[in-house]
């Protein structure tokens, strides 16, 4: 925890040319107590203060007041979850109580102490400029007295996708409603691609679903817009078993194909009911993709032997065909499955984009896609699921130590 | 969803941040005109001697000499002189910008944070000085570099860095929580790599211009309202028919390049070739046919259109060529232009929002002593006026200060927006 949360920068000047950083390893860090009014007050109390002022009232400027006017048009209820990063409260519109919404309140981070953290930067960037009916809407931001940020969220009460995979026992659905799923979803990343957005976290609990069955690509918390050429990006992004081969080898220039990559796990991952590349480090990731998906090559991926982090199993797999994953993932017919072969490309540059996503005749081929209001649903529990999504510290779920990198050469080195 | 300027519109800087030049004059005079009644309320209701380190010591502020306790009011700042301070300090931002070396993104969406902060607050309630520098970190988390607060203190030698951190969350306010700035420069890239691909474009007047161009996009567009008034691809043609005219005309004969159909019908058509100085035509041209909606979007009748708009906004990028970085550091210049204004300014404060730290502890402390009772009612106590029923339901991101009239509606049916 004593590592700063940015990446410290190498040149002459802090602000230029740098990737940017990405906050720490406090995903499953140690819990903290926060007592922000505090520590506040004792960290500005060393400041001269006049006396004659603390006791004058404040009165509002212009700039307050709308603020106040922004936040008294909602009404928070209570509390649905309780993070690090952030609480989730239910509330709705005070002029009309069957108005829902999720307001997520961020708070002020102790480990962070630069001002408003990263993460809530790039949350507020995004999602007040993208709307789309697959992208969680930001209904309105106000800050508490406290100055916490509050994020005015469309309330999404049936829960995430990660919750309908894992009933196995309880929520059955078929080729139709993965179709339907997959295709929301395909549109989302490409709205995203489209206003040069990448995401960078796509996950099956980043995937809220609407009261009427609508998925929501949630969580900016990670993303950013698409770098100019040649300016580097942090390789660090993306929850390792949704992240694509070339982050994993440390990959500093790249493109929506990573999110694409996401999408194909998410794909495989509806179909299997179970997380396809499941890697407890991003050594057995890597593994996992060389074994499952094709080892990279020069061969298949011209280049990739040049990236800072490259380093494979020694008995190469060739890349496995489409026929290879009919047998496992033929329950979306073979169109399906060649959606999904080219979402895992190992080449990014082969790779289908999220528009060619989108053109694939998958989509028009039989069964068509369920209805929204017709999808598979859970009764209960979607609210709590909501909630924990919401407040969940975006992105990493563990940032491996410099030394977990040098390991895995060793590794590879002994096991053959 | 499907156009550009569909997206555009959706934007907030179209949304929050774009207005004509009257609608930005009367949102800067109320603003005014608003800081001078509060101040004024503020200053008169100071405690006679009070020895207050963030209000200002002037005679203005002395107890007459009968011993009354009433203070004499300041000269206030007029809405002009204001405008006059938030240039020369958008230049000083520009200034800290360079010496950081920072990107060009992050001065520019800097300078446009500054800008739209002072367009709902004056430059007497809240100090430029500090507010520069808070606009400059927070431009680099914008645009996704995220420096330490200690780091960009030492850069420039600020004892208490950290009272940068005391005006973030209010330039965030300030900003309506919208801060993604939209700039041309990308839009600069685009344009130099399509006149490339013409025939007989001279490669080295080409990089020239795009050269000259760059240079007034890093300056001209930053220190005027440009970023209000125009979209980016606006401002981008604009600073390239600076740098090169005939090559701006040459691009956008290219881009409108529809030509109305031959003449095998309604002769009392009249071809659109009367050039720049011809007024458009007013009424609308023949049968509607196949062609009628390329003529909408790339005829000759959109070209003169935006032709007009770019050169308006040729005109205001005209007034701060980048020439004029040295004239707002000219001695000279400062002690005629900027000092006495200055000075008005060190009189006129506001006493209790100079001090941001002491603001952001006080607003703290508020909070803490609320905490409690906003758990159970989040109605702040006083705020509760008649007037909350007022604000529009469906306008999300408040409307008080930017009612929707100012939205440009004209640019509706134009592809990169009508002229103001």
């Amino acid at each position: 925890m004593a590592v700063s949360p940015l990446v410290a920068p190498a040149t002459s000047s802090p602000f230029k040319r740098q990737p940017s950083a990405v906050p720490s390893s406090n995903g499953n860090g140690t819990p903290r107590l926060l007592q922000n009014s505090n520590n506040n007050n004792s960290n500005n109390n060393n400041r001269p203060a006049p006396n004659s002022n603390n006791t004058l009232p404040m009165t509002l400027d212009p700039i307050e007041q709308l603020n106040e006017d922004e936040k008294r048009k909602y009404v928070k209820g209570k509390k649905l979850g309780e993070g690090t990063y952030a609480n989730v409260y239910l509330g709705h519109a005070r002029h009309d109580p069957s108005v829902l919404v999720a307001i997520k309140k961020i708070k002020v981070q102790q480990q962070y102490q630069d001002g408003m953290a990263p993460d809530a930067v790039r949350e507020l960037k995004y999602l007040r400029e993208l709307h789309h009916p697959n992208i969680i809407s930001l209904v309105s931001v106000f800050s508490s007295k406290d100055q916490n940020l509050n994020l005015v969220l469309e309330y999404l009460p049936l829960g995430d996708l990660e919750m309908l995979i894992r009933d196995v026992d309880r929520v059955r659905y078929g080729a139709g409603d993965i179709k339907a799923w997959m295709g929301m979803l395909a549109r989302a990343v490409w709205f995203c691609h489209d206003n040069f957005v990448l995401h960078r976290d796509i996950k099956p609990n980043n995937l809220l679903i609407a009261a009427d069955g609508e998925v929501k690509l949630a969580d900016f918390g990670l993303a950013r817009a698409f770098a100019d050429p040649g300016r580097r990006m942090t390789a660090n992004v993306i929850t390792r078993w949704y992240r694509p081969p070339e982050l994993l080898f440390g990959a500093r220039h790249y493109s929506g194909a990573v999110d694409v990559w996401s999408v194909g796990m998410v794909f495989a991952e509806l179909i299997i009911r179970a997380p396809f590349l499941a890697g407890n480090t991003e050594v057995e990731q890597i593994a996992l993709i060389c074994k499952q998906i094709g080892t990279p090559t020069e061969d298949n991926w011209p280049g990739v032997t040049q990236l800072r982090e490259y380093t494979v199993p020694t008995d190469v797999v060739a890349v496995w065909g489409k026929e290879a994953y009919m047998g496992r993932f033929g329950a979306v017919g073979a169109d399906g499955v060649d959606l999904l072969v080219k979402t895992v490309a190992l080449d990014p540059k082969k790779r289908i984009t999220a528009r060619e996503m989108l053109e694939h005749r998958w989509w028009r081929t039989d069964p068509k896609p369920t209805r929204k209001e017709d999808l598979p649903r859970k009764s209960s529990g979607g609210e709590e699921k909501m909630a924990a999504d919401l407040k969940r510290r975006p992105g990493i779920v563990e940032e491996e130590a410099r030394g977990a990198k040098v390991a895995r050469k060793l590794d590879f080195g002994q096991s053959k | 969803m499907a156009t550009e300027d569909a997206r555009y519109r959706q934007s907030s800087q179209y949304q929050l941040w774009s207005f004509s030049p009257t609608r930005l004059a009367a949102m800067r005079d109320k603003t005014n005109a608003a800081a001078r009644a509060r101040i004024a309320e503020r200053l008169s209701s100071l405690p006679a001697l009070s020895n207050n380190t963030s209000a200002p010591t002037s005679s203005a502020n002395t107890p007459n000499a009968d011993g009354s306790s009433t203070p004499a009011l300041p000269e206030f700042l007029t809405p002009p002189e204001e405008a006059q301070l938030v240039t020369f300090f958008t230049s000083e931002l520009l200034r800290a910008g360079d010496h950081a070396e920072m990107s060009d993104d992050i001065k520019a969406t800097a300078a446009a944070f500054f800008r739209r902060f002072y367009v709902t607050n004056s430059i007497m309630t809240y100090p430029p000085q500090e507010m520069l520098f808070v606009a400059l970190f927070f431009g680099c988390k914008a645009e996704g570099t995220f420096v330490s607060i200690a780091e960009f203190g030492k850069t420039f030698d600020r004892e208490h860095p950290e009272d940068i951190l005391a005006g973030e969350f209010l330039l965030c306010q300030g900003l309506r929580f919208a801060i993604d700035v939209k700039h041309p420069f990308r839009a600069l890239r685009g344009a130099t790599m399509e006149l490339a691909t013409l025939p007989d474009i001279d490669r080295n007047r080409l990089a020239a211009a795009e050269h000259r161009a760059r240079e007034v996009l890093r300056f001209s567009p930053l220190i005027t309202d440009a970023y209000f008034h125009y979209t980016p691809s606006q401002i981008m043609l604009a600073a390239l028919s600076l740098a090169d005219r005939g090559l701006t005309e040459r691009l956008m004969t290219q881009t409108f390049h529809h030509v109305a159909p031959p003449p095998d019908n309604s002769g009392a058509d009249t071809p659109a070739s009367s050039g720049p100085d011809g007024p458009a035509p007013a009424t609308k041209r023949g049968p509607p046919r196949g062609s009628e909606d390329k003529a909408q979007i790339i005829g000759p009748h959109i070209r003169d259109q935006v032709l007009g708009t770019i050169e308006a906004c040729r005109n205001l990028l005209a007034r701060e060529l980048p020439e004029r970085r040295e004239h707002w550091s000219d001695r000279a210049v400062l002690k005629a232009q900027v000092t006495p204004l200055r000075k008005k300014l060190s009189k006129c404060r506001d006493p209790d929002r100079w001090n941001l730290v002491e603001l952001q502890r006080v607003r703290r402390e508020q909070a803490a002593k609320r905490a409690d009772s906003e758990e159970a009612d989040p109605a702040p106590p006083g705020a509760a006026a008649a007037n909350n029923t007022a604000a529009g339901d469906g306008t999300v991101f408040g409307d008080a200060l930017a009612p929707r009239e100012v939205k440009r509606r004209r640019v509706l049916d134009d592809p990169f927006g009508g002229p103001l």
